[in-house]
């Protein structure tokens, strides 16, 4: 933990989160004086979640994700803590950066939204084509600018050109140049509200969205495919398959085990406030569940180490994808029943 | 995951480390570094390697003239056509015309100065394609 210096002359403790948006968030709300994780932040945003969409082929692959959209958690979180946030989009480069450096001597720090293959600073593996990156810029220095990126321990330099094209980058979820930060923020939040809010939410998005490829639905549709991925597409692209959902699941900022074990120290955290038991053991099943998340990552990477030649076969790697959705079924089913039995 | 079952495995993020939710001894969550997972590793080499192997048949196809270098440099870019297209306010079928390389050695420099800032290199470099196989390390 090192402490920077904002354009306020306010020290601002840069902490390492997992996840970009939810790191963004909790940065934004601590520099204003409220004390709150990341993980509080993702719970409350909802950002548990998990959808496989065959039909949408990014780089020639579907998609699988393990949270919510990128920039829901953020407007979420902002309101049900009760903050007024400054957010706009850009069309005209120059005005998008005017007014990001208009705003830094404000004395705001400010969240952006960007394009990751264009920030310089990152070493060559993270960098691809993806528009929904956040991060948070201190101040201006010579030639660039002053970045906390959460996901990476430390804070970092960035040349202005390489911050103007990864905010004005094209391509699917068109960042535009998008820019937000705190006006005012409630000096007490509720927060025991707000995580009600937020667990509810996620309950709903993970069981009750009528649609087979999203929430518990999903991740069984997911797990028979891998079943039958190798008889059905060859073992070649099975393997293809089985190893970008690994990534998505591992790489992509994402606290282990696809979220699962940063939803339990949510839940942990959620336990304290409300003194609760049950949320304590839904916590501990969850990080169960997690462990059952990381298993099927072993098992998928021998599968694509060995080419399906090995005892560990697509059929192992369903079985366990189908345990995890059995069990968060259960989970999610129990949290909305204490859920709501908890007072605000 | 327990705070020692935390993968140490490689210095795969180039010095970079990652933070992972973990449970300390007392079975509170803590934010733990990590410098990589041997496991990771391997499903991410698959799809470096494709996308390295991709880009070396595209520079060896432009090489031998079969194609662009315009097409070798969006695909270093880890670009598509739409993608290009959108950033160089060029349609898309333009985009995909300009692969043919009698096509795109026709273009004026206007044209070409689009690509060059869309793709962010020089006039020069939009123009060639690198002799030997790229290495990782390429610069903005």
């Amino acid at each position: 933990m090192k402490a920077e210096i904002t354009v306020s002359s306010k020290p601002f403790i840069h902490q390492h989160a997992a996840h970009c948006e939810s790191g963004v968030t909790s940065a934004l709300f601590r520099d204003k004086g409220v004390d709150v994780s990341e993980a509080m932040v993702f719970g409350i945003g909802s950002g548990i979640f998990f959808g496989h969409f065959p039909f949408v082929k990014w780089v020639g692959l579907p998609i699988t994700t393990f949270r919510s959209r990128p920039r829901t958690l953020f407007p979420k979180v902002a309101k049900r803590l009760g903050g007024k946030f400054f957010t706009k989009k850009y069309r005209n480069r120059k005005k998008g950066m005017a007014a990001l450096r208009s705003a830094l001597q404000e004395s705001h720090i400010v969240g952006l939204t960007t394009n990751i293959y264009w920030l310089s600073y990152f070493p060559e593996r993270f960098r691809f084509q993806f528009n929904g990156h956040n991060i948070i810029v201190l101040r201006e220095i010579e030639d660039g600018f002053r970045i906390s990126d959460p996901v990476l321990d430390h804070p970092v330099d960035c040349p202005a050109e390489d911050l103007e094209r990864a905010r004005f980058a094209k391509g699917p979820l068109e960042p535009k140049g998008f820019m937000y930060y705190a006006k005012t923020v409630s000096d007490n939040p509720d927060f025991r509200r707000a995580c009600i809010e937020g667990m509810k939410d996620s309950c709903n998005m993970m069981l009750r969205i009528p649609f087979p490829f999203v929430g518990i639905r999903g991740m069984r549709y997911l797990a028979k495919s891998i079943v039958k991925s190798p008889d059905k597409l060859g073992v070649k692209e099975a393997c293809r398959r089985l190893a970008n959902v690994v990534r998505m699941q591992e790489e992509v900022g994402t606290g282990g085990a696809g979220f699962r074990f940063m939803y339990a120290a949510f839940l942990q955290e959620a336990a304290e406030i409300f003194a609760s038991d049950e949320l304590a053991r839904l916590s501990q099943e969850m990080t169960a569940i997690g462990d059952i998340w990381r298993e099927f990552a072993v098992v998928s990477a021998r599968i694509v180490k060995n080419r399906g030649q090995s005892e560990d076969n697509f059929a192992k790697a369903g079985g366990l994808m189908l345990i995890c959705a059995g069990r968060e079924e259960q989970l999610f089913k129990n949290l909305d029943k204490v859920a709501r039995k908890l007072k605000a | 995951m327990k705070v020692k079952e935390v993968p140490q495995d490689i210095t795969y993020y180039e010095g970079e480390k990652r933070a992972c939710y973990a449970l300390n001894d007392e079975g509170k969550y803590v934010v733990v570094t990590s410098t990589g997972w041997n496991d990771e590793a391997v499903v991410n080499s698959l799809a470096v390697e494709e996308l390295a192997a991709q880009l070396e048949e595209t520079r060896q196809a432009a090489l031998a003239g079969f194609k662009s270098p315009l097409c070798y440099h969006m695909e270093n870019r880890q670009m598509n056509p739409s993608i290009l297209g959108k950033t160089a306010g060029i349609a898309v079928f333009r985009v995909k015309r300009h692969f043919r390389p009698e096509i795109f050695a026709k273009l004026g420099d206007s044209v070409l100065a689009r690509y060059a800032q869309a793709l962010a290199l020089s006039l020069e470099e939009l123009k060639t394609v690198p002799k030997n196989t790229v290495e990782k390390g390429r610069k903005l």
